[in-house]
């Protein structure tokens, strides 16, 4: 087994053609929004844009290319991740495709999911995988979804599919949410028994045990990684442990966001107005406290009561939020967007995962209104003079760390 | 005022009582007991005084379980249930907000068991072009910290002394913050859906409820828009022409003595047989 981190594209594919004034007029860049700002003629070309730097990915040698589902926001415009998904099984021969994912309970029917990743697994030759998510804040509002039972809607829609993949159809699914007379999706997935699971989560406890009990693959949903990455990895090698799992490093993915210049003064350079748009626009309503985020709080009560008393215990309001950063050095602080030269971005990745020994780096490297060119060039430069050094770190690294885990793994396998 | 934990079937439910006499339920709304305290208001008290209040606290909220399912009929169940545990056959109803969309179900239903029926900014009734205001929205903070907008929606003004008590800006008291995430999330369970906070069929059913009716309303109610009361009162075979608080937001009862005196006045009215 390779013990290198799988480096991943994630593109978030977000608006890039609002006025400069957008902060100092608008409230939130979610679900408000006017969508009168959406310029059609500027914006003619833009997927294929966007789609084109994930191709340009694959065609580099990375690992995969991620997409996600968003709505009725300028931070991601793809409400049908699984639409781009298709023009990339045609457009591309290689690399994995992540959809991480699909928003489950936005669906009447989750079996829907079933069918296009199936579908999805087929047209790739078996290169998907599936990511679930439950959505947060902003879905509530988006698509009328009540947020406290969300939760349990989610969990229910993840059995459903998996059976759906796994159990001999026809079959009647008894769920309190999406009964079901007769599951038996045609087609089925090529990977079998079903392509890997991804499940997206941050703080809840439940969300560890469901990905440690049924094998998933847990991707920390945060943008800033101190020490609460470290902690998180834990927590989950922990949740393992008691379910009788081992972790390795391929159970577990998190996000990270890069700009690679030749040099640091050159990588700020290029890289400032990307990186300020994304953080003053497209963060905010999401991740700043300017204006009103939708995200998480009690207006979308998407945790138990208990669960939330702990969360106001732990939390602090005042606390700036990734979208407040106000320079440099405060963005370097919060190991998100990572910007220098490749010496640089290879000491600070590592700096993360010497303390974080996740498996998979899902990285943003267009940010805001970044132009088409330097989103190449940042890519390019990170494949050529990052990656190699970090997977060749990595595979020492949690070669050794691993070994006995990996043995421990093989045994569980085999049982 | 005395509180105790009731078991209806497998549920516990929080119940405050206060006074003698025939019952009265009470079921609450966000800015009211249970919703945002643990305490009895005035108005409340002034209820209880020719009768004994009842007022469970919504499932979810304030120390009541949660529900395994949240259609209008489970909640009107699980007061109904209540009430056998409690043997309780005829009762007065007051509700406020989401409570008082709950009485009025309970009412259309139960006629012969309803003596009277108040309702103060109550939800419940689509009215075309009158939206009920989205109270979620609003429960996120402008700035991670700041409650204005919240407040407008719940009193008269966003300064009222009761609306910064009761939501304060910033990081608030522990377990009063941890009533209002239940409040909200037993308004998410149960009133989220259609956006927000109403059914349909209810306001074709009104006309069954025909005991005595007394509908109160804050001039300026920033959640529920006047011409809600205004359809509630004329849907409402034996409901008092529609009594609007001067002044007063959407918890015109904590707001407006005016209401209290009124409800004083109607439930001494009635005839307890």
């Amino acid at each position: 087994m390779t013990h290198e981190v799988q480096l991943y594209c994630w593109h978030f594919m977000s608006y890039p053609y609002l006025a400069e004034d957008f902060d100092s007029t608008q409230d939130s860049g979610w679900v408000t929004v006017p969508n009168s700002l959406w310029d059609r003629e500027r914006s003619r070309g833009l997927y294929q844009q966007y789609l084109d730097q994930l191709v340009y990915a694959s065609e580099l040698g990375f690992d995969g290319m991620v997409l996600n589902e968003h709505h009725q926001n300028i931070y991601g415009l793809m409400p049908s991740p699984n639409l781009l998904a298709a023009a990339l099984t045609q457009k591309t021969k290689r690399g994995k495709i992540i959809v991480l994912g699909d928003l489950l309970p936005l669906y009447m029917n989750p079996l829907r999911v079933a069918e296009e990743y199936a579908m999805l697994d087929n047209m790739s030759d078996g290169r998907l995988i599936a990511g679930f998510a439950p959505g947060s804040g902003p879905e509530t509002f988006n698509y009328d979804v009540a947020s406290a039972p969300s939760r349990e809607q989610f969990w229910e829609a993840v059995e459903l599919i998996e059976q759906a993949w796994t159990r001999p159809g026809p079959f009647a699914f008894e769920g309190k949410h999406y009964p079901l007379r007769y599951v038996n999706p045609w087609p089925q997935p090529t990977q079998n028994p079903h392509p890997q699971i991804w499940i997206p989560g941050a703080r809840s406890k439940e969300t560890l045990v469901e990905i440690s009990k049924r094998g998933y693959c847990y991707f920390l949903s945060s943008r800033s990684h101190g020490k609460e990455t470290a902690k998180s990895v834990q927590k989950f090698q922990q949740t393992l442990s008691e379910h009788g799992k081992t972790y390795l490093p391929n159970r577990m993915g998190i996000l990270m966001s890069t700009y690679v210049g030749e040099t640091d003064k050159i990588a700020q350079e290029e890289s400032r107005e990307g990186i300020w748009y994304f953080l003053r626009n497209c963060l905010k309503g999401h991740q700043r406290r300017e204006g009103r985020q939708l995200t998480f709080g009690p207006g979308v009560p998407y945790i138990p009561v208990n669960e939330f008393r702990d969360y106001l215990r732990h939390s602090d309001p005042t606390t700036p939020l990734l979208g407040d950063t106000q320079d440099w050095g405060d963005l370097q602080r919060s190991q998100s967007i990572i910007v220098g030269s490749p010496d640089t971005v290879y000491q600070r990745f590592m700096d993360v995962l010497e303390h974080a020994h996740v498996g998979h780096l899902l990285i943003q490297f267009h940010m805001g209104n970044m132009s088409d060119e330097l989103a190449r060039k940042s890519m390019r430069l990170f494949w050529t003079e990052v990656a190699p050094r970090l997977k060749k770190s990595t595979g020492d690294m949690y070669g050794k760390i691993f070994a006995k885990a990996e043995e421990q793994a093989m045994k569980e396998s085999v049982l | 005022m005395s509180e105790r934990l009731i078991e209806v079937g497998q549920r516990i439910v929080n119940v405050i009582e206060e006074g003698q006499g025939a019952p009265l339920l009470y079921l609450h709304g966000f800015a009211d007991l249970h919703g945002v305290s643990g305490e009895l208001f005035p108005f409340h008290k002034s209820l209880a005084k020719g009768r004994k209040l009842i007022a469970p606290a919504h499932p979810g909220v304030n120390g009541s379980d949660e529900l395994e399912f949240y259609s209008v009929d489970d909640v009107v169940f699980s007061y109904l249930e209540l009430l056998d545990t409690m043997k309780i056959d005829r009762f007065d109803l007051v509700g406020h907000c989401a409570g008082g969309w709950v009485a009025a179900e309970i009412a259309v239903r139960h006629p012969e068991r309803v003596r009277s029926l108040g309702l103060i900014g109550a939800s419940g009734l689509f009215v075309q072009g009158q939206l009920i205001g989205d109270v979620f929205m609003h429960a996120q903070p402008e700035r991670g910290v700041d409650y204005a907008t919240l407040r407008r929606m719940m009193f008269s003004d966003a300064d009222a002394p009761m609306a910064q008590r009761y939501f304060p800006n910033g990081r608030g008291d522990l377990e009063e913050e941890t009533r209002r995430y239940g409040m909200l999330r037993f308004g998410s369970f149960f009133g989220f859906k259609p956006p927000y906070f109403y059914n349909r069929s209810l306001i074709d059913r009104l006309g069954r409820a025909d005991m005595p009716a007394l509908i109160a309303w804050g001039e300026r109610d920033g959640m529920v828009p006047l011409a809600h009361g205004e359809a509630y009162a004329r849907g409402l075979p034996g409901a008092a022409p529609l009594l609007v608080a001067k002044g007063a937001g959407h918890a015109a009862h904590l707001e407006s003595p005016d209401v209290a005196r009124a409800f004083e006045g109607f439930l001494a009215a009635q005839t307890v047989a």
